[in-house]
């Protein structure tokens, strides 16, 4: 019998409604268990484990789902594309209407805006950054949970279900209130009860399937069976149950895989229940099932590194890990290597042949700087530091004891255009910012730089606001069950993560456009105030006109110090500008109750969405062209060479941020012939400071092929900024700024 | 004292061992007919005239300590990798005290250095500078009367002195230039086969296979290629002449 249209948006609807007035554990419990299975997608041809999602017009998940939803969700483009289907009967078409119009105020991105207060609605009148001009823009979401799948795989459900119970017990006859405790308990059930449904499905399937195929569903279904009432036994079935529960509970990064399977994994490699070439099998199989669960700009999967109790057996998973993504030709997981002097030599000589072949991966950071980094930006100490771990686009935060969701972008070369003409956006002509004079008003390059950086700091003030808002919103409509059950401190404290359990409640603020801020403010120092080479007014004529009849001054913006370069002059303004924002952002922790308020130059591929809404700038940089990427030099800017490039890099402190990208990119020659030279350059430059590297490698002539024939092209794969991409599948401008990155 | 410069370029991978900065001096007292770098030739300021219509000036007039800035920044790579400072051309014996003093710079701030040399000055200059530099890349263009007629100049002096350096102990590393048509003959192979046995201890035989790059940069300059049209060999053509070489006797030779 085919179900209702809608019939699991009805039904989580009419279980949030039921209990709109409960407790946040008992409804948001009502509501995953309305919610699966129904939300789980069948089991593919090939799959050895179980665990698919296909999310419903309505839900409830710790992360989002599009561009402003997350929480308690509702996709608005899905109720349109159903309410316009002819065949939907007038009692389903006003019940859909009802459930529509109830969502649009009872979800929690609205409820977040709902709080705003006026001012902040004037900052940020907008939240369609992809499509709007504008300096600021709110993120409506939480991202990069990392739970501690180690205890999940340790105690399995019965174990964590024995803790969750005692800590019931104990706050019950302490008089305190269980409805937390009870709601993770019915959370755990839904856990079981998809253990239960898969099982079921795959026995089911076995039945018509060939004879190996059906007994691979047979050995998946015992598995389920298994860790439905048992603590996980072996490398499979740990596999399962952080897969499943990760679907479940919708996280999207799956922590630091090689400590809490590297045991499971030496255990059966020693014991005889498995070669190397069925675990292989088993992590090829997961790294696909991420790879199609296409979160985008998540799937992390984290090996290596300081802080791991079992180093041995996890380096034998590291090494497994980076097998398996050599030869699972995907975007996803995103495989992160941590790496530190004195750490088993041949994780990083893998790393450099995967890398070699043109994977991406592993992404590679530095522990010896990023420790000491994460200890400073995030005040804290060496052991909690220790436990960093990188999510989504590259932001840090501290594995299953923290979290930093980025939410909210500035564009820092917007603020300097609006700043320049005394607080009008030149793309819309509208007045947007502070009112501090324009580029002439300016006595001084200094005044310029003081009134750009008024700008900033006026901006960053709401920013930080919004983020602690919305934890708060978060906090009181919802307990995040399957996140607190695994987040230190919330089953001792009896609070939900968001509701006072986790111990760092952090947030993060993206930026973009930091390169052609600094190289723009380099140039007007430089031509504007030093050599009155130009005037200011002469300048904005020529910027408002995107340099048509003043290809002169151009060209001497363009030959103007460029960062990237190793120049003192480029590279000191870089430095100031990124350490007034980061100050800045830093600071909020005084102001907010954030424990930590960062700045992330993670980027994804924002700096060319945005650059689309940014006018000509004082570096060169003509209207609607990309930004540069992350803190790298502007494409084809950075003219003296790698080492020159990599010495740049370094002189932005990443004590006091809480992620930025490097990308590179290398030809596949300098790979293949000239190894030995490639690993020395990685090792200067990381012992010179640099945190961190995501090498694409690839030939110009491939990249400029797979644009004229894409499908030619599928198996190229670029590093964008905060993840990975086929080339061909990119936007046109997106491809031609990676085109535009110098090849090393 | 300053020297003519055309460019320095860091992150060389091809100029030596390791990572190297390779500074490249402007002016030459040959004329090889296929020179990568025209604007090397002359030790005076030139113009690029570009396809685009822009100008570029070549050259420009360095201090030692100049040049030194930027070679020091990079001290952290030539360490990791076993590189260091390369200088290059045109030729560097053409601005001999420059070049002097720049060496014995990078050597007392313990930087490891090499010399890309024609072979063509003064024999007593070669003697002074040896104590500077670690690594000769010392180039064998043509064999007889082929080097005048396709350089410019005679090659007994750059014989000689390629003796009077081995003898006194420099480490070499014998470049060699392979032109299609030009000098791909059985003629030089063998004196580059002779070379290997006659110095057992030179350090190596690295054979530059022609590129025409160089043709662009020439027409740029307003000068006319001296050999236009001749195709960059194919990888065949230059694993044959490996084959060669190693036919005679060659074992230390490899593609540069």
């Amino acid at each position: 019998m085919a179900d209702k249209v809608f019939q699991r948006e009805r039904e989580f609807t009419k279980a949030y409604q039921r209990h709109i007035n409960d407790h946040p554990a008992i409804r948001e419990a009502a509501c995953l268990k309305a919610q699966y299975p129904g939300a789980l997608g069948p089991i593919e041809a090939g799959d050895l484990f179980a665990g698919r999602i296909r999310p419903a017009a309505v839900g409830f998940t710790p992360d989002e789902w599009g561009q402003t939803a997350f929480g308690y969700y509702h996709l608005p483009a899905r109720f349109k594309e159903v309410l316009q289907r002819s065949d939907l009967s007038p009692e389903d078409r006003a019940e859909i209407e009802a459930m529509l119009e109830f969502w649009s105020k009872e979800n929690t991105s609205t409820k977040v805006r709902a709080r705003y207060t006026p001012e902040m609605l004037e900052v940020m009148p907008s939240d369609n950054w992809m499509n709007e001009p504008g300096m600021v823009f709110p993120l409506y979401r939480l991202c990069g949970a990392y739970p501690n799948y180690g205890k999940l795989v340790t105690l399995g459900l019965p174990g964590l279900r024995q803790e969750i119970r005692s800590a019931q017990e104990n706050a019950e006859r302490a008089g305190g209130d269980g409805e937390l405790f009870a709601g993770m308990i019915a959370a755990l059930d839904v856990l079981a009860d998809s253990c239960q449904f898969y099982a079921d499905e795959a026995l089911r399937l076995a039945d018509t399937a060939g004879a190996e195929r059906a007994r691979e569903l047979r050995i998946m279904a015992e598995v389920l069976q298994a860790i439905k009432t048992e603590a996980p036994r072996t490398f499979r079935e740990a596999i399962q149950l952080m897969w499943l529960y990760s679907i479940v509970a919708d996280v999207r990064n799956y922590g630091r895989m090689d400590v809490y399977l590297g045991d499971f994994l030496a255990a059966d490699l020693d014991g005889g229940r498995l070669t190397e070439a069925e675990a292989l099998k088993l992590l090829q199989s997961l790294w696909q099932l991420m790879a199609d669960r296409n979160t985008r700009v998540h799937g992390r999967v984290i090996i290596g590194g300081k802080g791991r109790p079992n180093e041995a057996n996890a380096d034998r998973f590291a090494l497994l890990a980076m097998e398996a993504t050599r030869t699972v030709l995907e975007i996803e997981p995103q495989l992160s290597l941590r790496f530190y002097e004195g750490m088993n030599p041949a994780l990083m000589e893998k790393a450099l042949e995967v890398i070699g072949e043109g994977r991406t991966y592993p992404i590679l950071y530095n522990d010896d700087v990023n420790i000491p980094a994460v200890e400073h930006a995030f005040e804290l100490p060496q052991e909690e530091a220790e436990q960093y771990v990188p999510f989504g686009c590259g932001e840090y935060i501290i594995n299953h004891r923290s979290f930093g969701t980025p939410s909210g972008v500035i564009n820092l070369l917007k603020c300097l255009e609006v700043t320049m003409r005394n607080g009008v956006d030149p793309t819309t002509g509208e007045r947007v910012g502070l009112e501090l004079g324009d580029l002439s008003s300016f006595a001084t390059f200094d005044e310029l730089f003081e009134a750009y950086k008024r700008q900033v700091e006026y901006l960053v003030d709401f920013m930080a606001m919004q983020e602690q808002m919305e934890y708060e919103v978060v906090g009181e409509t919802m307990a995040n069950l399957y996140l607190s059950m695994l987040y230190d401190d919330c089953i001792e404290r009896g609070k939900g993560i968001f509701s006072g359990g986790i111990r760092y409640l952090g947030g993060t603020l993206e930026t973009y456009g930091n390169t052609n801020t600094a190289d723009s403010l380099t140039a007007i120092k430089k031509l504007v105030y030093e050599e009155k080479r130009i005037s200011p007014e002469e300048l904005l004529a020529a910027l408002d006109s995107n340099f048509e009849g003043y290809e002169h001054i151009r060209e001497q913006l363009l030959a103007a110090p460029k960062y990237g370069n190793d120049d003192p002059e480029a590279d000191s303004m870089a430095v100031a500008v990124h350490e007034h924002v980061c100050h800045t952002v830093r600071n909020q922790r005084e102001k907010t109750d954030l424990h930590s308020y960062l700045v992330v130059i993670i980027n994804n591929s924002a700096n060319t969405l945005m650059g689309r809404w940014t006018a000509a700038s004082p570096d060169g940089r003509k209207a609607r062209v990309s930004m540069a990427n992350g803190n790298n030099p502007t494409g084809g800017m950075d003219k003296k060479g790698i080492t020159a490039m990599l010495n740049s890099l370094v002189k932005l402190d990443p004590a006091i941020h809480a992620g930025a990208v490097q990308n590179m990119k290398f030809s596949p020659e300098l790979f293949t012939s000239n190894r030995d030279k490639l690993q020395a350059l990685l090792k200067a430059y990381f012992d010179n400071g640099g945190a961190q590297a995501m090498i694409t490698v690839v030939n110009r002539g491939d990249l400029e092929a797979a644009m004229r024939e894409p499908e030619k092209y599928q198996h190229i794969f670029v590093r964008v900024g905060g993840f990975s991409a086929r080339f061909v599948e990119l936007d046109r401008d997106v491809q031609l700024e990676i085109l535009s990155r110098t090849l090393y | 004292m300053h020297g003519m410069i055309f460019d320095i370029q860091r992150a060389s991978f091809h100029d030596g061992p390791g990572i190297r900065t390779t500074v490249f001096l402007k002016g030459c007292p040959l004329r090889c007919q296929w020179c990568h770098n025209p604007e090397s030739w002359s030790f005076e300021q030139e113009v690029f005239y570009n396809h685009d219509g822009t100008t570029q000036v070549v050259g420009k007039h360095y201090t030692v300590d100049e040049v030194m800035a930027e070679v020091v920044a990079d001290r952290a790579y030539y360490e990791s990798s076993g590189g260091g400072v390369t200088l290059s051309g045109g030729e560097p014996m053409a601005q001999f005290p420059f070049s002097l003093a720049l060496l014995k710079e990078c050597k007392a701030q313990g930087i490891h250095t090499c010399m890309e040399t024609c072979g063509h000055a003064p024999t007593d200059r070669y003697k002074a500078i040896l104590p500077h530099v670690d690594l000769f890349l010392f180039d064998y263009k043509a064999t007889g009367p082929d080097h005048k007629r396709y350089t410019g100049v005679g090659q007994e002096l750059i014989l000689a002195n390629l003796e009077v350096l081995y003898e006194a102990g420099a480490e070499i590393i014998l470049r060699c230039p392979l032109i299609p048509g030009i000098n791909d003959s059985q003629e030089h192979f063998q004196a580059i086969a002779q070379l290997e046995k006659k110095y057992p201890r030179l350090r190596g035989i690295e054979i530059m296979v022609y590129h025409n790059l160089g043709n662009d940069k020439a027409k740029r300059l307003r000068r006319d290629p001296a050999l236009p049209g001749l195709p960059n060999p194919s990888k065949e053509t230059s694993q044959a002449w490996l084959d060669a070489l190693r036919e005679l006797g060659c074992e230390k030779v490899k593609i540069g």
